[in-house]
């Protein structure tokens, strides 16, 4: 009898443990919202991207079960097959666009979704995360000539100079007094003297061998290397105006040593849809098309576009160029700005696509590297991204004011060691982290403050030399 | 005699040789850093030239722009590729008759390194040098790299197409066409054989190995009515006996023997120990012969006397040819013990004479162990091949009745005794083709060349055992314009079965195979794709097999006459397979060339071992007072061949012994290195025989300019005697005197052995030892770290010296793991080797017959290092997690830490070896290829193997073993991200992973259940550390050698 008690309250209490698991939150929609939804469907919900913008989706699905809602996230098609009203107009609506299944979907986690998108929809982004909180420290800092200090250098200068003279001059009054004849020594005689000659032959010396080691030093360093790239991509407007996330692009940035650069695939992920650019207009995102072979006019993948010649290539793009620049400016025929616009924006094409190896346009775009580490110093994304949870934009600065990349930190070995040695490892959150008995202990009894990346070895040779 | 001194290295160990001795205290031989190849000599003026140059230069380097890198994405990245990221996709390395199921790990779409599969019960996760060399001859720049005519050994391009025509219409004009191949386990190369056959009925596949076992598998169908290799338990077996079958180093299987061998060698700490008792009978040693209990030694012709002795002693006859007697003596103990092991016994043999193999089959039988250790039902595939089928072939090229003959994968023009024969022969077919991815011997003979892929470019399947089968997988589009043979040999038959219009039509070939003739033999997958899925996935699928009880023929007559007759001779020699190149089929792979012979330690090349004597007083001396590195001209019927002379312990006074393989003519980098021995090999009934007697042998007076043996190189606290006081000192402190420092009358640990019935006073001894070591390690002024090292990680190893069989694996594996570079035989010979782990190779025991232990050696990363005080940059110093690491880039080359270090396991960069950033100058010093117009690590191809997670190291650095700090990294940052504690599984050095029977154990110390700990404590007071009692505390503990030699020590 007791036994069976017991058993009931034990599935009770089960029962409402996996409740508290399961029900929906805002939080956990953020989250698979990023996962699953952001690559097509606008964050602010307000604006159309691939997907229609999202927000008051509910609004719009009000007229039916919440299930056909459910069902349409799952798998649309089967929706649009079946014939449901709702479901043949978005597709009419949107066609050829296909949206994603996503059959593993639990309701809970749908509801959750819909629950943070109209959270977002009805108070906006109050609280953006990545791009956004970056520091604002003032981009080229370090390069701004120190006035200040060579004002005071002149000015402490002058003032130990002046004392040099009060001292001559005091020391012949006390000549004067003691009866001796004064001394009297001109500029050049203080100027001459082997004490003022000596410490500007050690002044000199010092400042010149710190200057050398100090260039030295930074040799081979690129701070603020800012080439320029095939394609004019803007991170302000994608990862700033746009706040899209940056491991949307950079994907292997949380399981890879590399952040990689994404390929042509993923830019068609969003640019399949958006085929101008607001600033650049088809100047840049034609060369996305083609590098990959997409056909912005029939809205498709060239098939065996990789025997394609460069004619042909030339032709199609150079068709969709003038094509817009004809609809953009309400034209029937290409006036001679137009013609001119057109052989401009090909050229670029060609520039930024054209292999030097095999004379093809088809294939990767090749960016220029900015952020060169060393040979034999080993960095992984990863480690830093997924495991120390640091903000891209602590070594890579505001990335997403940034026009143009440039690199924004030193890559020294001393900008590292800084960071290693200041950084808090967040030692109680990760069960990896609890062999370190005797820093638990110590933390406890208050012996200890703070776990450093460099406590845990952060400082040794072979954590990046090997 | 008998030495009760210990372990000793070499004659010049024992006998104090001053050169030796001289060497031994300082990391590096005066002589050879002085060695000048006539370009060294340095004056003033070209000193300040070099000042001048390096100033200008250094200003130029700094007012350079630095260079524009691209940084290049995929167009479309593929799901499963993440950059930076290794995949790992199950496959099978197979080389005519060697199988290893394996992983091939790969980056960015390379392979890179090759780890064994676990999932296999064939090899277990084991793999041997062989398999882990695989991954460099996919880089090899001499493969042929399109299909073509052939003239003068070189390839004119054709397209495949053109080719095809041609073939097809020589092969359509009617005549006999003749295949000639090893071994070949594939079921679907057979189904493809099939259908050619089936087109060209007129076809004969004719199969050889390159070394035989055509008698074994003949004895078989005699005795048991079964054409093939048998499975043999070696786990089940208690009492060994081997006439000379190298079954840990190249007999047949050796990975799947050493797995199963190594199970009843391990003990115990503590406890009652079992092991099994191995006799070897062999004239030189061999690498099974050095792990065995016993050696037997038996001159090569004696070997059917000392079979027909065995079975005598054990049956009760008598009669059959003369055997010395010493070994007489020593085969009627080793019947006892036979006798005695009640059908838990085995013996093998390697010979080559069919009726020393019935002898074989009828003693096992008489023990019982048929159909216990050996059995039909789970035999093997890994030997089909028949050299007799090769001398009817050569008749009937000679006759002129082969009008087109295909080479595939073979290499008769040089690995047949009658190569002579054969190319004469060969030269009569009127059209010759070869599938062969080299220029060898043959294929410059032939006149079509249809290369095959790499296999690791291959698709493909292995069935190395009945019920067992593997798949290959390619893991890189192939680099070349190359076919796989399959394809050529469909493609020429016009099969309908081959889709040529698939992407991969060899593929679709092997799914539809395996959907039709394996998915019904299983009831797991419900559908054949999902059946081919997991395949694939696993690399393996295995089917219980039926068993096959057999029962001996009783029809088959034994008679004495019919083994070898011993001869009379002075001199016989022997001829052997190494486990680096085999019978040069390996030859051109550097890796493998450059890793030393475990018995002998030569490299590049094969060396005439010759026999040691004792003078009975003080002396022991080379035969004919010849020493290492001398000429000798060795004449056998008529054929004389210059070799180069290698002193070797345990080789059979009265023999010889030399190493099959070396002496390529063709084909890769292998060529120029050693002499060919194949001419000398004789024939007896049509098999080849694997000795010779009348040889004759004269010293020329010559030597080896650049002999290269590792024996003397890095040689760590040798003991000797000392020449006054006649008592075992430590020459490396002779300088410091005899007494009266600390350390200096202790007794080196470096090795501990003893008997299997004497074990417990070894484990009295060595607990004593460690009692002793531990009160001199606390006389020390320096603080104890253990509170330091209690927390988080510490790094350790254990290495099982029982275990231990000395292949080498491990050493390759470190090569490939570690971008070690390959510095070539002149170098080597020059002591700069690079290796990070060597196997050292200690003898103890009798004089003439000693046993042998092997010690893998790498950095000990001690606790209180030597090293890390010496530096005087700090580029070596302590991790917290008890590695003692190196940083590169910050060694600035004084060697003071390689000096210090009592293992001498630091390699200096002497030369650009890996050309990293190459200066022409350099580039001359470093290896070049005969042939070659640049380096050979500069070729971009040949840079494809490096694993791009370890640096490439420059001239004028030090490296060591690092316990694969990559991984270590890797396997934590693994855990970090998954939130869990760090396991076993997640960090595995390259040497354990790749070790065929499990000597090699390496974890985290502070756990507790880590599986080092549990291996360390299980070996109890046997674990010790390598010079526990000079306070450097290494990382790395070794068990002691235990040897289960009969009491009457024979």
């Amino acid at each position: 009898m007791l036994l069976k008690r017991i058993c009931w309250v034990l599935l009770l209490a089960l029962l409402a443990t996996a409740n508290s698991f399961a029900a929906p939150t805002k939080e956990a929609g953020k989250e698979l919202f990023t996962a699953n939804c952001a690559s097509c469907h606008n964050k602010n919900m307000k604006d159309n991207l691939t997907g229609p913008a999202l927000g008051g989706v509910e609004e719009r699905w009000a007229a039916f079960p919440k299930k056909d809602l459910y069902s349409w996230i799952r798998n649309s098609q089967a929706l649009v097959s079946s014939g449901h009203p709702r479901a043949t107009e978005l597709w009419n609506k949107w066609k050829p666009v296909l949206m994603s299944n996503f059959p593993g979907l639990t309701d809970e986690q749908i509801e959750s979704t819909l629950m943070y998108i109209d959270d977002v929809y009805k108070n906006g982004n109050k609280k953006p995360d990545g791009p956004q909180t970056g520091t604002t420290e003032e981009k080229k800092a370090g390069s701004e000539f120190p006035w200040l200090f060579v004002g005071m250098a002149l000015i402490l200068g002058l003032l130990a100079f002046a004392l040099m003279r009060i001292i001559d001059n005091l020391g012949n009054v006390a000549r004067v007094q003691a009866g001796d004849a004064p001394i009297q020594k001109t500029w050049l005689d203080t100027i001459y003297s082997k004490g003022f000659i000596a410490f500007t032959v050690f002044a000199v010396t010092l400042i010149f061998g710190y200057k050398t080691v100090d260039n030295a030093t930074k040799m081979g360093r690129t701070q603020n290397y800012q080439p320029s790239q095939p394609i004019k991509f803007s991170h302000k407007i994608h990862a700033g105006d746009n706040k899209i996330d940056c491991q949307y692009c950079h994907d292997s940035a949380r399981r890879s040593k590399a952040s990689s650069i994404p390929g042509s695939s993923t830019c068609m992920n969003c640019h399949a849809a958006i085929k101008k650019g607001t600033i650049s207009g088809t100047s840049e995102i034609t060369k996305i098309f083609a590098s990959i072979g997409f056909d912005p006019i029939a809205n498709n993948y060239i098939q065996g576009y990789e025997n394609w010649s460069e004619k042909q290539i030339e032709e199609l793009y150079k068709k969709w160029i003038g094509q817009e620049y004809m609809s953009a400016n309400s034209l029937t025929a290409l006036d001679e700005a137009g013609q001119h616009a057109v052989e401009n924006q090909w050229e670029g094409v060609v520039k930024a696509l054209k292999d030097d190896s095999n004379g093809k346009i088809q294939g990767p775009v090749e960016w220029v590297r900015i952020h060169n580490l060393a040979d034999h110093a080993y960095f992984n994304h990863a480690q830093h991204v997924s495991v120390g949870k640091i903000e891209c934009q602590k070594c890579h600065g505001p990335i997403q004011e940034m026009e143009e990349v440039y690199q924004y930190s030193t890559l020294g070995m001393g900008w590292c060691i800084t960071c290693h040695r200041q950084t808090e490892v967040k030692f109680t959150d990760n069960a990896y982290y609890n062999q370190y008995e005797r820093y638990h202990k110590e933390l406890k009894d208050g012996a200890r403050t703070k776990v450093t990346v460099a406590d845990i070895g952060g400082l040794e040779c072979q954590k990046c030399h090997y | 005699m008998h030495n009760d001194n210990g372990i000793w290295v070499s004659t010049e160990d024992l006998m104090q040789d001053p050169n030796f001795l001289q060497n031994a205290e300082q990391e590096f031989s005066v002589e050879n850093i002085d060695q000048t190849d006539g370009q060294w000599s340095t004056n003033r003026r070209d000193f300040l030239k070099l000042l001048g140059f390096g100033l200008g230069a250094a200003t130029v380097a700094a007012s350079c722009e630095i260079p524009v890198k691209k940084a290049i994405p995929y167009v479309t990245k593929p799901a499963d590729i993440v950059p930076g990221v290794a995949n790992y996709f199950a496959s099978s390395f197979v080389q005519g008759g060697d199988y290893c199921a394996v992983l091939v790990k790969t980056r960015e779409g390379r392979p890179i390194k090759i780890e064994g599969n676990t999932l296999s019960s064939v090899t277990g996760g084991g793999t041997s040098a062989r398999a882990q060399a695989q991954v460099l001859s996919l880089y090899d720049t001499r493969r042929i790299k399109f299909a073509g005519n052939v003239k003068d050994a070189e390839v004119h391009q054709m397209n495949w197409a053109d080719l095809d025509k041609e073939i097809k219409s020589k092969l359509a004009a009617g005549g006999n066409i003749r295949i000639i191949a090893n071994s070949d386990m594939s079921p679907t190369s057979q189904r493809a054989l099939a259908e050619f056959i089936a087109k060209y009925p007129n076809t004969i596949v004719v199969r050889y190995d390159q070394v035989s076992s055509a008698a074994l598998i003949a004895a078989n169908n005699l005795c048991f009515g079964k054409s093939v290799v048998p499975a043999y338990h070696f786990d089940k077996a208690e009492v060994i006996v081997s006439f000379g079958a190298d079954f840990l180093g190249t007999w047949i299987s050796p990975v799947e023997f050493a797995r199963a061998y190594a199970q009843n060698r391990k003990i115990k700490g503590g406890a009652d120990n079992k092991m099994s008792r191995h006799y070897q009978v062999e004239s030189h040693m061999s690498l099974t012969g050095s792990n065995a209990d016993h050696r037997i030694l038996v001159k090569p012709s004696e070997q059917g006397a000392a079979i027909v002795a065995l079975y005598n002693a054990i049956s009760g006859n008598s009669g059959g040819p003369q055997l010395n007697e010493k070994a007489a003596e020593a085969i009627k103990k080793a019947a006892a013990d036979l006798k005695k092991a009640g059908g838990k016994s085995l013996v093998v043999s390697a010979s080559n004479n069919l009726m020393e193999q019935i002898y074989v089959n009828k003693i096992n039988d008489l023990l019982g162990n048929i159909n216990t250790t050996i059995e039909f039902g789970n035999f093997s595939n890994q030997r089909q091949g028949d050299e007799r089928q090769m001398a009817r072939l050569i008749e009937e090229m000679n006759g002129g009745q082969v009008n087109v003959a295909i080479v595939w994968g073979a290499n008769p023009a040089f690995d047949l005794p009658n190569a002579a024969k054969f190319k004469e022969a060969f030269s009569k077919v009127p059209t010759r083709i070869s599938f062969n991815t080299n220029v060898d011997e043959t294929t410059a003979l032939c006149n079509y060349s249809a290369p095959s892929h790499h296999q690791l470019e291959s698709w493909g399947d292995a069935n190395p055992k009945a019920g067992k089968y593997s798949l290959i997988q390619p893991t890189i589009a192939p680099l070349f314009q190359t076919r796989q043979a399959e394809h050529s040999l469909l493609e020429w038959a016009d099969s309908p079965n081959l889709d040529r219009n698939a992407e991969q039509p060899y593929y679709s070939y092997l799914v539809a195979h395996w959907s039709t003739a394996l998915f019904p033999k299983q009831t797991k997958y419900s559908t054949p794709s999902a059946f081919w899925d997991m395949s694939l996935h696993d690399g393996i699928f295995e089917i219980p097999t039926t068993e096959a009880p057999v029962s001996f023929n009783a029809g088959i007559s034994l008679n004495p006459d019919g083994v070898t007759k011993p001869s009379a001779s002075e001199l016989e020699i022997s001829f052997y397979e190494t486990v680096n190149i085999g019978n040069g089929q390996y030859a051109h792979n550097p890796w493998l060339q450059e890793m030393p012979d475990p018995v002998n330690r030569t490299v590049w090349g094969n060396y005439l071992s010759i026999p040691l004597e004792w003078d009975g007083v003080n002396n022991i001396n080379g035969w004919k007072d010849l020493n290492d590195g001398d000429n000798v001209e060795v004449e056998i019927a008529g054929n004389k061949m210059i070799c180069t002379v290698v002193r070797t312990f345990g080789q059979m006074r009265g023999t010889v012994s030399i190493a099959l393989g070396g002496g390529r003519e063709n084909g890769g980098c292998g060529v120029g290195y050693g002499v060919n021995v194949n001419p000398w090999l004789p024939m007896d009934g049509g098999m080849i025989q694997y000795y010779a007697t009348d040889v004759k042998l004269k010293p020329t007076g010559s030597r080896d300019k650049h002999f290269a043996s590792v024996q003397h190189h890095h040689t760590m606290g040798v003991k000797a005697m000392g020449k006054e006081e006649k008592a075992v000192i430590n020459v490396d402190e002779k300088s410091l005197g005899y007494k009266g420092f600390q350390g200096s009358l202790t007794n080196r640990s470096i090795i501990f052995q003893t008997n299997l019935n004497e074990l417990h006073k070894l484990e009295e001894e060595m607990e004593e030892f460690h009692k002793e070591s531990k009160h001199l390690n606390e006389q020390t002024l320096y603080p104890n770290y253990s509170e330091f090292f209690g927390t988080g990680l510490k790094w350790g190893m254990y290495v099982d010296l029982n275990a231990c069989i000395g292949c080498g694996a491990c050493q390759i594996a470190c090569v490939s793991e570690n971008n070690v570079p390959v510095v070539g035989k002149k170098e080597v010979a020059r002591h700069h080797e690079m290796t990070w782990l060597r196997i050292d190779r200690y003898f103890y025991g009798d004089f003439e017959n000693p046993h042998v232990v092997y010690q893998p050696m790498m950095c000990q990363h001690c606790d209180n290092a030597p090293c890390e005080n010496v530096c005087p940059v700090n580029a070596t110093n302590h991790s917290m997690e008890g590695i003692n690491q190196m940083a590169y880039n910050r060694c600035i080359g004084t060697r003071y830490c390689a000096n210090n270090c009592p293992f001498k396991v630091r390699r200096f960069n002497w030369l650009d070896y890996t050309t990293a950033d190459t200066w022409p100058s350099n580039e001359e010093r470093v290896f070049w290829a005969e042939g070659d117009d640049k380096p050979y690590y500069a070729d971009d191809l040949v840079r494809m193997v490096l694993n791009p997670d370890v640096t490439v190291r420059s001239r004028g650095v030090i490296e060591k073993c690092s316990f694969c700090i990559q991984r270590i990294q890797e396997g934590k940052l693994t855990a970090k991200r998954e939130n869990r504690a760090i396991l076993d599984n997640d960090v595995r050095s390259a040497c354990q992973t790749a070790c065929p029977t499990g000597a090699i154990v390496f974890g985290n110390l502070n756990n507790p259940e880590s599986e080092v700990n549990k291996a360390r404590n299980n070996a109890g007071a046997f674990a010790y550390q390598v010079l526990e009692e000079i306070n450097v505390r290494p990382g790395v503990e070794y068990s002691a050698k235990v040897r289960n030699t009969n009491e009457g020590n024979i």
